[in-house]
């Protein structure tokens, strides 16, 4: 175990590192010696809450990735290939149109989209004879596209000043942080890392196959239902204050998968800090490539994902 | 990048979606043009093609084959509509988009889809002579398309202030309404100088232009409204951002500090933006609202955007 | 110690498995025999609990199996599926030590108890050297020896085998075939086996149970249930049958 603790102190070292550089890069120079009023409002009314909004979002879309691919034994899984991110933005869609600004009605309504989603996919591929895998990842196909193209239809019907906002969002874009989205995504990540560490073990058994996983002791039924939960909880809140940031959840479990093997014990915990620490990353460069202008931090975590992501598929 | 109906900056946005429509629009104009040809090799039969045609350049250097006497036009630009009207010639458009809706006379003419997807059967139907497209508009792909056909695809392109007038006499050639035309030119180009002749204050303003409020749209480099603000006695802040319509950055917008807000009416656009919350503009109560369709059609609404941008541009700072 | 009582076991409409009966106690090997599909998997899904009866009743150590947690019938039933493949890479160890699971906490890490256990485990079937090698690299055969350590490694005292043999060469089929029966022997285990070479269940187990189209067809000693008539019945194959010289147990030779 001495080598995992080794890399998790380097992990966090990382993730300082990535908040500091992060907080004092921005398309604004300013300055932590000589602080002028402006200068404070920058750093603390609008870089700070989103650099953190960030590591949070990043943290929750990685977790929720990581339980996810252990659970479906299929390294490829993600929160996206369920439909749980879309069941996500047509919740927040929804909520956008029907409720407009009332506060809160944005995650609520993300993380509903986000249940009934997994919930859907889960019945759909429950069988008489237990779910098998194929049939989960194929009805999580049939239920993404069944709900983009939901989404496509309601935001042709939009009015295009109302589009607007939501297009830019639906590409993955952290520009509209608040401190309360922070603490919103920050307790919803906590408390994923917590519970999803709680089942590490049981996930452990789940990746070998669910029969030997019940075989040894799990609680197969539960341990799904708990990981679908928390997923939908992780990827509800990080898709309403940010939008659909995507590969996250895909791209940061695998690379944590080569340096520290299959152990979700390691895994996961390793991938909420690793999840942070790409996503704080990625939108720094969302804010200062093209600065005074910006670009939606999922295009960056795609341009850095896609190609990522193709490599280690040809490497395996 | 002009005006396609709706908010011209919402065009970059909604790009992506815009790609697949435009492949899907010369697919399904190739498949049109093809089953169509037969109709109109009739219709052209049918009508004697005794009219004497002649020859134009158009804004993109083509030369385009008009009929002597054009008597019925579409227009697939709310601004362009504008314009044809301005220039004494609406009675002659027979189609127009879903958002051409000024002057009011428009609202009542044919429907042929909007500026994005216009219905490619819809306009045949009309049976136009002439088909008046705006340049990046997207649009180059299905005129090229249309080239096959009776009709003949006329770009016309009005990048600011400074085309207006001119575009308006050539429409006034096109339709062979030369002294209307003229008169509308001649009022545009007066409107224009006397705001240039108005005191002003000895310091331009500082103007920020948001087009909307929770991620922070604004004008760039590229865009004709950054002219208009300068005409009118101010300077846009994001004048030096590259590009049209640039997604701004909060940070920036809060150092730029600007004295003068103007919001172009949109409901997602009521207020500034919170990272604005503390600017002069703000302060002093210098947010205004201006219409959004008069800032973002270039076309002869631009003075009356013009004299009212002057106008608050030279009102008191009223605020606490 | 484990009792199966008229179990039948439903697919759909059809029965797989119809009022079969079994009973094992401590120090028995049961062999399970029959051709392909005559429900021999399906009654040992049913006898962990991995299927439920539609009929009848499990019984393990005295108490209904439906009533105990998944950890505690871990705890005392361990399995050896047929093979089961992770697309992720996993070490032999780590794959030995899942098999500890139920005796370990939530959040559980193993304890150097643990370790030791799966370490003895790996010993056992001869595979001292494999701890740190990955699961996808090994050999079908040897994979097969690992999925045994891990039974092993539960310290659960009743086994369920599924063709543990299947994949093995001679040396290594007789070891597996002799380490279990040491274990009954000695330790107290029981084990329910299902093979396809009825020379080696004559050779180990106490009692055989033949199975035939879900139902059950002879149960016994090996002289009675491997009768020259029965396995031209069950298998439709003719047979000779003698003594094995070397143990004088009963020894069936198909003829072709």
């Amino acid at each position: 175990m001495k080598r995992a603790n080794y890399i998790f102190l380097l992990l966090i070292a990382g993730l300082a590192a990535a908040l500091v550089a992060a907080m004092l890069l921005g398309s604004e120079r300013v300055s932590v010696f000589e602080m002028t009023e402006q200068g404070r409002a920058i750093l603390f009314d609008i870089r700070i809450p989103r650099v953190l909004l960030g590591a949070c979002v990043g943290a929750s879309l990685a977790l929720a990735g990581a339980s996810l691919q252990a659970l479906l034994r299929n390294p490829l899984a993600e929160p996206y290939l369920l439909g749980v991110s879309n069941g996500a933005a047509l919740g927040t869609l929804l909520a956008f149109v029907l409720l407009g600004d009332v506060a809160g009605a944005r995650p609520v309504m993300a993380f509903a989209g986000a249940a009934i989603a997994t919930f859907a996919v889960y019945q759909m591929a429950k069988s008489r004879a237990g779910m098998n895998v194929e049939r989960l990842v194929l009805s999580g196909v049939i239920i993404t596209t069944f709900l983009s193209s939901i989404i496509v239809l309601l935001t042709s019907l939009l009015d295009a000043a109302r589009l607007r906002g939501y297009t830019f969002w639906l590409l993955g874009d952290l520009s509209q942080a608040t401190y309360n989205g922070f603490y919103l995504t920050l307790a919803a990540a906590a408390a994923g890392t917590i519970v999803l560490s709680s089942q590490a073990r049981a996930l452990n058994l789940m990746m070998i196959g669910e029969r030997d996983a019940f075989d040894h002791g799990v609680e197969v039924g539960r341990v799904r239902i708990i990981i679908f939960g928390a997923a939908s909880v992780l990827v509800g809140t990080s898709v309403a204050a940010s939008g659909s940031v995507g590969y996250v959840g895909l791209i940061v479990p695998h690379i944590v998968r080569l340096v520290v093997g299959s152990d979700n014990r390691l895994v996961v915990p390793m991938s909420a800090i690793a999840g942070a620490i790409f996503v704080v990353l990625a939108d720094t460069v969302a804010r200062t490539a093209i600065a005074p202008r910006e670009l939606p931090v999922g295009a960056i975590t795609a341009l850095i994902g896609a190609p990522l992501f193709i490599f280690l598929l040809r490497r395996n | 990048m002009f005006d396609l109906g709706f908010r011209i900056w919402d065009l970059g946005l909604i790009g992506m979606k815009c790609r697949s429509v435009e492949w899907l629009m010369i697919f399904l104009v190739l498949t049109l043009a093809g089953s169509m040809l037969v109709a109109c090799d009739r219709q052209q039969a049918e009508i004697p093609a005794v009219a004497e045609m002649r020859t134009m350049k158009d804004d993109l250097g083509r030369d385009v084959r008009l009929p002597e006497k054009v008597t019925r036009a579409v227009s697939l630009a709310p601004s362009i509509t504008e314009m044809v009207f301005a220039a004494g010639a609406g009675d002659r458009l027979v189609g127009v988009t879903s958002y051409c809706d000024h002057p009011t006379a428009a609202k009542n003419i044919q429907k042929i889809g909007d500026t994005q997807s216009p219905n490619i059967e819809a306009i045949i139907a009309v049976r136009p002579e002439v088909i008046l497209v705006s340049t990046a508009s997207q649009l180059e792909a299905f005129a090229s398309a249309l080239e096959g056909q009776s009709a003949a695809v006329f770009v016309l392109d009005i990048r600011g202030l400074g085309d207006v007038a001119d575009r308006l006499r050539r429409l006034g050639q096109i339709f062979s309404s030369g002294e209307r035309a003229e008169l509308a030119a001649i009022e545009f180009e007066n409107r224009i100088a006397a705001v240039k002749r108005r005191p002003r204050a000895k310091r331009p303003a500082r103007v920020l232009l948001q087009i909307s409020e929770a991620d922070l749209f604004t004008i760039g480099r590229d865009s004709f409204i950054t002219e208009l603000i300068e005409r009118a006695g101010g300077m846009s802040v994001t004048a030096d951002i590259p590009g049209g319509y640039p997604k701004l950055s909060k940070e920036t917008a809060l150092a730029l500090d600007p004295e003068v807000i103007i919001l172009s009416d949109s409901p997602d656009n009521l207020k500034p933006n919170d990272a604005l919350r503390n600017s002069a503009a703000v302060r002093s109560g210098r947010v205004y609202r201006v219409n959004a369709d008069i800032l973002s059609r270039p076309g002869p609404r631009l003075a009356d955007a013009l004299e009212q941008l002057a106008a608050l541009l030279r009102q008191e700072p009223t605020g606490n | 110690m484990l009792e199966a009582r008229n179990i039948s076991v439903r697919y759909g409409p059809c029965d797989v498995l119809r009022e079969v009966s079994l009973s094992l106690s401590e120090g028995r090997m049961v062999a399970l025999l029959g051709p392909n599909g005559a429900g021999k998997t399906t009654l040992l899904k049913a006898l962990n609990g991995t299927l439920p009866a539609a009929a009848g009743s499990v019984v393990l150590d005295g108490r209904p199996l439906a009533e105990l947690s998944r950890r505690e019938a871990a705890r005392r039933v361990a399995v050896v599926a047929q093979e089961n493949e992770t697309k992720f890479p996993v070490t032999v160890l780590d794959f030995v030590l899942s098999g500890r699971f139920a005796h370990g906490g939530a959040f559980g890490w193993e304890r150097a108890e643990d370790i030791s256990v799966a370490e003895r485990a790996l010993a056992e079937c001869d595979l001292q050297n494999y701890a740190t090698r990955l699961m996808n690299q090994l050999s079908g055969g040897e994979r097969q020896r690992v999925v045994l350590a891990r039974a092993l490694a539960t310290e659960a005292k009743i086994l369920l085998l599924d063709e543990p043999t299947a994949n093995l060469d001679l040396a290594h089929q007789a070891m597996i075939f002799r380490l279990v029966r040491g274990r009954c022997d000695t330790e107290g285990f029981a084990a329910v086996v299902i093979t396809h070479d009825l020379n080696l269940a004559a050779e180990f187990a106490d009692e055989l149970i033949l199975l035939h189209r879900g139902g059950l067809f002879a149960a016994g000693a090996a002289e009675e249930v491997l009768s020259e008539a029965n396995i031209a019945e069950v298998f439709g194959v003719r047979s000779l049958r003698d003594a094995n010289p070397a143990t004088g147990k009963v020894r069936i030779t198909p003829v072709f």
